[in-house]
């Protein structure tokens, strides 16, 4: 079976430092501050390669669900969530609801994110944020 | 736009392997006797067969991306002037260019896939197409991984949008169940019930066990042809009327074009593309064969090509519209969830039974036009066969 792992490209390893260290960047383009995520060596809107690395507010909603009822990893025993979160910022990000679960329909729910220690890496996962 | 492509093309041969046995096989412990290469050439010699040319007849090869396409032509001894590697659907479309082109007169089209007795993973840390497309394998840290539910999230969205329901979508499995119980080829026959759908297993919610396309060994062949050596050839060449394709890439990993307008822009180019090539609309169209690796593919594409109105698909599958005897027969052999999963190949050649009327009890009635349609992340491609 196996365990999870992250693709590490050479623009993921800068973003996975800083979760490491607690915090979200997302890749902004230098000439027309698009976000982009994944990360990558090029803006797909305006083609400038060069870029910087901004923080996060850390908010944003959440698009879709799906709860997993079959074992794909060692390091994920079923039933567990995934979410799609768009960032306040823009891009969509998946990720893991941790904490209550809203009853009904997840979509539309303001969500805060954290850090949590997964097998051995430091990752994101987001919480139902009550002040939202 | 270009209609370049109408008739200039036909299918002659085609030709699968035994997986109903196979499967049966399988589960009874036996060891598989043909692996990959071995199935796609079964396959080719059926096709070669049906159509009644020699193997020193084809001038052109299309190998499908399970088998490596300088071993496939070493063992069935092709030379080709002209050649490739692609899946089904960029397939059948590249060998009508190069006979459009001149570059090849008669194209032997071979897939096989030993995906079950082989342990394909298609989730998980090893999952199949994660070369290929980096939504399958990027979001591996919050366990979110196979096609299966990166369909599964966006279906899930779909659903609130639209307010289909899980007994609507039901009615996919349960039509394709019912087709395939009337194909003697299938490798699922026993009929099911929207009540045993909706009973079933989760694999990943909200996507149920029959949702999900079967895995099986497998091989399928096609001979595509110019019209018109085909016409001289055989009284009853398939021909192709119209391809089109379009790919939403930007955005794909973050799936930002499945989670918020579920492909239907490409779909809907494609729409335009291959209806107008063909000189043909969605009212003029006998049956669909869906790419189905998971059930809510139907839906989308029932909306993306005008067959009805965005939003409306459960209300017209739940009519009984894509039933055999409805007004849109789809995946009339069973497809991938019931007959085989042979990943687009088979919905090719069950297009030409249709056509060809060989189809026995699953027969659409005065079957004139078939149109394929697939969407793999993003990727829309259609292919209108008739006669």
């Amino acid at each position: 079976m196996g365990k999870s792992q992250p693709v590490m490209s050479i623009d993921d390893r800068i973003m996975w430092d800083g979760i490491e260290h607690g915090e979200l960047k997302l890749q902004s383009c230098s000439h027309c501050r698009t976000l982009r995520y994944p990360p990558g060596p090029i803006c797909a809107e305006c083609l400038s390669m060069e870029s910087n690395w901004v923080p996060v507010a850390g908010t944003g909603t959440i698009l879709s669900w799906v709860t997993f009822h079959k074992r794909y990893f060692d390091d994920f025993p079923p039933p567990y969530n995934s979410v799609a979160v768009r960032l306040d910022e823009g891009p969509i990000i998946m990720s893991n609801l941790v904490g209550d679960e809203p009853e009904g329909s997840w979509i539309g729910k303001r969500v805060r994110l954290e850090f949590v220690d997964h097998d051995g890496r430091r990752q994101h996962a987001v919480r139902i944020d009550r002040a939202g | 736009m270009s209609n370049q492509l109408s008739n200039v093309a036909a299918v002659v041969g085609i030709g699968h392997t035994d997986w109903r046995k196979d499967y049966a096989a399988h589960r009874a412990g036996e060891a598989g006797k043909l692996d990959s290469i071995g199935l796609a050439s079964l396959a080719f010699t059926r096709a070669l067969k049906d159509a009644g040319i020699s193997r020193d007849e084809v001038d052109g090869l299309i190998v499908g991306p399970t088998t490596p396409y300088e071993r496939m032509g070493e063992v069935l001894g092709i030379d080709a002037r002209w050649g490739g590697q692609a899946d089904a659907m960029l397939a059948v479309m590249q060998a009508t260019m190069a006979i459009h082109a001149g570059l090849a007169e008669v194209v032997a089209l071979v897939y096989g896939n030993n995906q079950r007795t082989g342990k394909t993973n298609y989730g998980g840390a090893n999952a199949a197409g994660g070369a290929s497309f980096l939504s399958y394998v990027y979001h591996a840290p919050w366990g979110f991984t196979s096609q299966g539910a990166l369909y599964a999230l966006m279906f899930q969205r779909y659903m609130e949008e639209t307010g289909l329901t899980s007994t609507q979508l039901g009615e996919v499995a349960v039509a394709q169940r019912l087709a395939a119980s009337l194909n003697p080829e299938a490798v699922m026959q026993k009929r099911i019930t929207v009540e045993d759908y909706l009973a079933s297993d989760f694999v990943c919610e909200p996507l149920h066990l029959f949702d999900y396309c079967l895995v099986n060994d497998g091989g399928v062949a096609l001979i595509i042809m110019s019209a018109e050596r085909a016409r001289k050839l055989r009284p009853d060449p398939v021909m192709i009327h119209g391809v089109g394709r379009y790919d939403l890439n930007r955005g794909a990993t973050s799936l930002e074009p499945r989670l918020t307008e579920y492909y239907l822009p490409a779909q809907q180019k494609v729409a335009a593309q291959v209806f107008d090539m063909a000189g043909v609309g969605p009212e003029d169209i006998s049956s669909a064969q869906i790419y189905d690796s998971f059930s809510c593919h139907i839906p989308l594409a029932l909306e993306g090509y005008g067959y009805c109105a965005p939003g409306e698909a459960g209300r017209f599958m739940q009519d009984g519209n894509i039933k055999l005897g409805g007004r849109l027969p789809v995946n009339t052999s069973g497809g991938h969830l019931s007959e085989s999963y042979m990943q687009g190949w088979g919905h090719q050649i069950e297009a030409v039974r249709q056509i060809r009327g060989t189809c026995g009890e699953r027969q659409v009635e005065n079957c004139r036009f078939v149109h394929y349609s697939s969407d793999v992340a993003g990727k829309a491609v259609s292919i209108i066969y008739g006669r």
